[in-house]
C-alpha cells in the first residue's frame, strides 16, 4: 500500500496528496467537464446515469487488465503483451465455440469439398483438394461432437470462456517462465510477446475477424447489465448497469484483499521494493514472480472473452490495440511507483475512471477526439510529477 | 594556539528541523573554528546526519541561523554548500562508476577547448590532486576498478579541487581496513596543516579521540557537551560514550556462561570457488562462537553458502546432527539457520516498506489466518519496537525514514522473529552506536544463554573477543584456527588473521 498516514496531528501533506490525489483529480475532471458542458451547451448529459454506465462498461476491459498490471508492476516488471493476449485469447474463445456449435456443419463442407475432388480425379480433372476448413479444425469438431461439446448454445459458450481463460493463463506462465528461468528482462519478454500473440490471432483468422456463431447467448453477457428498476434509456430499454463493470469490481475487490492481506500480495510489494531482499529473506522469488504474470495472463483472458462477448467480434488486426498502455497508464496515474515495491488497486481503478472521463469529456464538449491523446498525456506526467514531489520533501 | 578567540569558521545558532513524526535538531547551537578536526559524536538518531545534511545543502533548516565566515547562509542545494567551500564525503561515495578518476573530479567543469574536452589539461590537473591525497592510482582509470578506500581519496581531491575550507566526513573508515584507516588519517593530518577544518563523524570512539582537537557530542537532536582542546586527551572512551548515551556505562560485555552440549551446527569441509576452502567448524547450543578476520578472508562468503545464497563447491551442513541438504535461503530458514546479513541497505531491508512488515517478512505466516490479520502484526512489532528500544513513532512507519542505528535493530528483529536455532549475525553492529551495541550484546547473550547458537562475523575485534566462547579465524578462505576465548588475545588473533607474526 501507500505510505501510511500516521495517527499524528501533523498532517503527512506529501503521504495525503500521494493518497488522495488520484481521487481529487477525479473529481475534479468530473466536475470541471459537467460545468463547461452546462456554461457552453446549455445542456447536462454528461452526468447522466446513462452516460456514466457507458463509460463504465467501455473502460471495464482496460480496468480488468490495469488491476493485474498493478501487481506486475508493483513487481517491479511490466507486461507489454496484454492487449495482443486479450485479442489472441478472445479470438480462439470465438473459435473454439464455433468449431464446436458448428461442428456438423464443418464436418459436411469438407466432406462435400472432398466428394468433390474425388469426382474431379475420376473424371480425369487435376483440381487441387480445396478444404474449406482446416484438417485441424475438422478434427476438433470430431471431437467436439465425440464430447457433445456443441451439442447446446451454452455448452458453447462454457467453451469459448474456457479456451480463452486456458489459452491466456497459458501464456502468461509462458511469459513468467521466460522472465523467471530465461532471465529475460519483463519489457523484452512481453515485448516479444505483443508482437507474438497479435500474430497468431491474424494467422488464425487469417487477418481478419473472429465472429461469434452464437449470437444472442454469446452477445448477451457483454452488453447486458443488471436493470435499475423504474429508469429507463428510452421506451421499454430499461438503464441497466453493465455486467463487465460488476465483474471489474468484483475483481477489483479481490485483488485488493490480495495486494493486502495475503502473504502473496506482501511478497510481490517485497520483490518489487527490493529483490535482492527478498532473496535473503527466503522468499521463493521466481514462483511470486511467475505467479503474477500468470495472474496477469489470467486477467487479460478474462478481459478478452468478454470484450469478444460485448461486440460478438473479435478483429484480429485491432482489437485491444494499445490496451496495455491504457492499463500502465491507470496504474501510474493511480499512485503506483513505476519502479515497484508500493501501490494499490484502489488507485488503480480510480486511475481507469480518469482514463474513461478524459475518454468521454472531450467527445461531450467537442473538442476533437484526436486531442484526448494529449490530454491523457498530459495527465500521465502530471501524476508522476506528484509522486516525485511527494517523494522528495 | 588562540584560534577561539577568532571569528569562528562556522557559527550555527538555534538551528531546529522536524520531520512529520520526529524532531530531528532542536536549537543547535555551536561554532566550528578554522584549521582543526572536530569529531561530532551520538547515538543513532541523535540528529547528526541531519544537521551536516543542512550544513551540505541537502536539507533545509526549519528554524535558525547558519553563519559561515561572518556571512549569513542558507545552501538552498549541495552546489551552493560546495561553492561556498563545504564538501562533504559520504560514507557510500557518490562518484560515476563508468567514468575515470579525472572525469570524476572535474565533472561538470572539465577543462575544455574549442569547446571539446582538454583530456591533457584534465588528466593533469587530476594528477596534481591525486598527488595531494598520495593515491596508488592514475587519473585515468575507471572508477568501477577502485576499492572503497581508493574512492573516498578521489572524493576528497574532488573537494580539494573545490577548494574546500570545510570538509565533513560521515563515518569514513566503517568499511576500511586498519591500514586504509591509518593512511586516512595520515591524510586527514595533512589536510589540517594546510588549514583544512574538518568535521569527523564516527562511532569508534577511540579513533575519535585519537584524531579530533575537539568534540561535539549530540543526544536526543541537541548539543549536550563540546569537548574542547585541553578535555579531549583528558577523555576516556568510557567516559565519552557515557556522555553520548546520558547515563554512565557499565562493563561492555555481557558476562559469559558456559556453552550447552550437542552440536547444533555442523559444517564439514565447505567449499566455496574462489574464496572459501574446506571450512569445518561445529558450534554447540548456547554457544557463540565469532569469525575474526580481515576483510576478503572469506567470511561472508562461508555464511552465504551455508545459507544456501551462494553456489558450494564441496560441504556437508548437519543441524542438530542430522544432514540437510540447502540450496537456497528458503532450505536454511526451514532447517533453522537465520542469517543477519552486513549489507542491510541491499540484502537486509525494504527500506520502502513498514517497520511491522520487515519484521515479519519471513514469519508473516503466522499473522495468517488466511488473511494476514493486521493489529497482530503490529502489536508483535510494537513488542520489538520496546524490547530492542528502536527509535519509531509506530509498526507502521517505513523504514527508511528510520536512522542507521535502528534500521539495524529492525533487522535484528526480523531474524529474532523466525525463533532461528542458529542465528549468523554479520556485522551485526555496523553503524550502530554504544548504546544500541550494548543492546545487541545484551540480547545475544540472552539468547545463546536460551539455548540458540550464534555465528558472529565481526571486524571488530574486540566485539568478537568480548563476546564469543570461541574464536575462529580466517585467512584467505581458510580455517586457521579455532582459539578458546581464554587463549584468545588481540595479539594472537591478529597473528593467525595476518598470517605473520604481530610484533
Amino acid at each position: 500500500m501507500n505510505v501510511p498516514i500516521e495517527n499524528s496531528r501533523r498532517w503527512d501533506w506529501p503521504a495525503v496528496v500521494e493518497r488522495l490525489g488520484p481521487m481529487l483529480a477525479l473529481i475534479v475532471l468530473v466536475a470541471v467537464t459537467a460545468v463547461l458542458e452546462r456554461l457552453l451547451k446549455h445542456e447536462s448529459h454528461f452526468l447522466k446515469a446513462e452516460n456514466i454506465f457507458n463509460i463504465l462498461r467501455q473502460y471495464s476491459f482496460v480496468g480488468i487488465v490495469a488491476v493485474g498490471m498493478t501487481f506486475v508492476i508493483i513487481s517491479g516488471g511490466i507486461d507489454l503483451s496484454v492487449g495482443s493476449l486479450l485479442a489472441c485469447a478472445g479470438g480462439i474463445g470465438i473459435w473454439m465455440m464455433n468449431t464446436a456449435i458448428l461442428a456438423t456443419k464443418l464436418i459436411n463442407d469438407n466432406a462435400l469439398a472432398r466428394k468433390e475432388y474425388a469426382e474431379n480425379v475420376a473424371a480425369g480433372l487435376n483440381l487441387p483438394l480445396e478444404l474449406p476448413w482446416s484438417a485441424f479444425r475438422e478434427s476438433l469438431a470430431h471431437w467436439s461432437i465425440t464430447l457433445h461439446l456443441g451439442t447446446s448454445e451454452p455448452a458453447g459458450v462454457v467453451l469459448a470462456v474456457l479456451a480463452a481463460l486456458v489459452v491466456a493463463t497459458f501464456a502468461g506462465w509462458l511469459n513468467g517462465l521466460l522472465i523467471t528461468r530465461g532471465r529475460v528482462a519483463p519489457f523484452i519478454v512481453t515485448l516479444g510477446g505483443l508482437a507474438a500473440f497479435r500474430s497468431i490471432a491474424m494467422a488464425i483468422a487469417d487477418g481478419g475477424e473472429f465472429r461469434s456463431a452464437s449470437h444472442d447467448l454469446f452477445g448477451s453477457f457483454g452488453a447486458g447489465g443488471i436493470s435499475i428498476p423504474g429508469q429507463y434509456v428510452a421506451e421499454g430499454v430499461p438503464l441497466q448497469f453493465p455486467n463487465p463493470t460488476i465483474v471489474f469490481l468484483v475483481i477489483a475487490l479481490a485483488a485488493a484483499v490480495l495486494l493486502r492481506s495475503t502473504r502473496y500480495g506482501r511478497y510481490v510489494c517485497a520483490i518489487g521494493s527490493n529483490e535482492r531482499a527478498a532473496v535473503y529473506s527466503a522468499i521463493n522469488v521466481n514462483r511470486i514472480k511467475s505467479l503474477t504474470y500468470t495472474l496477469m495472463g489470467f486477467l487479460a483472458g478474462i478481459a478478452g472473452i468478454m470484450v469478444a462477448s460485448r461486440t460478438t467480434a473479435v478483429t484480429s488486426s485491432a482489437t485491444g490495440n494499445l490496451y496495455e498502455l491504457d492499463a500502465i497508464a491507470a496504474v501510474v496515474i493511480g499512485g503506483t511507483r513505476m519502479q515497484g515495491g508500493s501501490g494499490g488497486i484502489a488507485g488503480t481503478v480510480i486511475g481507469v475512471l480518469i482514463l474513461g472521463v478524459i475518454g468521454s469529456m472531450l467527445n461531450f464538449l467537442d473538442v476533437s477526439t484526436y486531442l484526448q491523446g494529449l490530454v491523457k498525456g498530459v495527465i500521465i506526467v502530471v501524476a508522476v510529477l506528484l509522486q516525485r514531489l511527494g517523494q522528495k520533501r | 594556539m588562540e584560534q577561539s578567540a577568532q571569528i569562528p569558521l562556522l557559527q550555527i545558532d538555534g538551528l531546529s528541523k522536524r520531520f512529520p513524526g520526529a524532531i530531528a535538531l532542536a536549537d543547535v547551537s555551536l561554532s566550528i573554528h578554522a584549521g582543526q578536526v572536530h569529531g561530532l559524536v551520538g547515538e543513532n538518531g541523535a540528529g547528526k546526519s541531519t544537521l551536516m545534511k543542512v550544513l551540505a545543502g541537502i536539507e533545509r533548516g526549519d528554524s535558525g541561523r547558519v553563519v559561515l565566515s561572518g556571512k549569513p547562509v542558507a545552501f538552498e542545494n549541495p552546489a551552493d554548500a560546495q561553492a561556498s567551500g563545504i564538501a562533504m564525503i559520504h560514507q557510500e561515495t557518490n562518484l560515476v562508476d563508468d567514468l575515470t578518476v579525472a572525469e570524476n573530479i572535474f565533472l561538470g567543469r572539465e577543462p575544455t577547448r574549442w569547446g571539446f574536452v582538454n583530456r591533457r589539461r584534465l588528466h593533469e590537473a587530476a594528477r596534481g590532486l591525486l598527488k595531494q591525497v598520495d593515491a596508488g592510482f592514475g587519473p585515468a582509470v575507471k572508477v568501477r576498478t577502485l576499492s572503497i578506500a581508493e574512492r573516498q581519496l578521489v572524493e576528497i581531491a574532488k573537494a580539494i579541487s573545490f577548494d574546500a575550507r570545510l570538509l565533513i566526513m560521515d563515518e569514513p573508515t566503517a568499511v576500511l581496513t586498519s591500514h586504509e584507516t591509518q593512511a586516512l588519517f595520515e591524510l586527514i593530518g595533512r589536510l589540517k596543516d594546510r588549514g583544512v577544518t574538518i568535521i569527523y563523524i564516527s562511532h569508534l570512539l577511540p579513533e575519535v579521540l585519537r584524531l579530533c582537537d575537539k568534540i561535539i557530542v549530540m543526544r536526543d537532536g541537541r548539543v549536550t557537551t563540546t569537548l574542547d582542546e585541553k578535555q579531549v586527551p583528558a577523555t576516556t572512551e568510557q567516559e565519552l560514550a557515557g556522555l553520548m548515551v546520558g547515563r554512565p556505562l557499565a562493563d561492555h560485555f555481557p558476562t559469559r556462561s558456559a556453552a550447552g552440549q550437542g552440536h547444533a551446527l555442523e559444517v564439514r569441509d565447505l567449499s566455496v570457488a574462489g574464496c572459501v576452502y574446506n571450512v569445518s567448524f561445529v558450534v554447540r547450543r548456547g554457544e557463540i562462537i565469532g569469525f575474526a578476520g580481515l576483510i576478503g578472508a572469506g567470511r561472508t562468503e562461508m555464511a552465504e553458502a551455508i545459507m544456501g545464497l551462494r553456489q558450494r563447491s564441496s560441504g556437508v551442513v548437519m543441524v542438530d546432527g542430522k544432514g540437510v541438504d540447502i540450496r537456497s535461503a528458503r532450505d536454511a530458514v526451514r532447517a533453522g539457520i537465520g542469517y543477519l546479513s552486513e549489507d542491510r541497505k541491499g540484502t537486509g531491508l525494504h527500506l520502502a516498506m513498514s517497520v511491522a512488515a520487515n519484521v515479519t517478512m519471513l514469519s508473516l505466516a503466522r499473522y495468517c489466518r488466511p488473511l494476514i490479520h493486521q493489529a497482530d502484526e503490529d502489536n508483535a512489532t510494537r513488542g520489538y519496537i520496546d524490547r530492542l528500544r528502536i527509535r519509531a513513532s509506530g509498526p507502521r512507519r517505513a523504514v527508511g525514514t528510520l536512522s542507521g542505528g535502528n534500521q539495524q535493530k529492525v533487522l535484528l528483529a526480523k531474524w529474532l522473529e523466525m525463533n532461528p536455532k542458529i542465528l549468523i549475525v554479520d556485522e551485526p553492529t555496523r553503524g550502530v552506536d554504544i548504546g544500541a551495541k550494548e543492546e545487541i550484546y545484551a540480547l545475544l547473550r540472552r539468547l545463546v544463554d536460551e539455548g540458540m547458537a550464534c555465528m558472529l562475523i565481526s571486524s571488530e575485534l574486540n566485539e568478537v573477543l568480548g563476546l564469543s566462547h570461541r574464536v575462529a579465524v580466517m585467512r584467505q578462505g581458510r580455517l586457521e584456527i579455532i582459539l578458546n576465548a581464554a587463549d584468545a588475545t588481540e595479539q594472537k588473533v591478529m597473528h593467525y588473521a595476518a598470517g605473520v607474526a604481530v610484533a
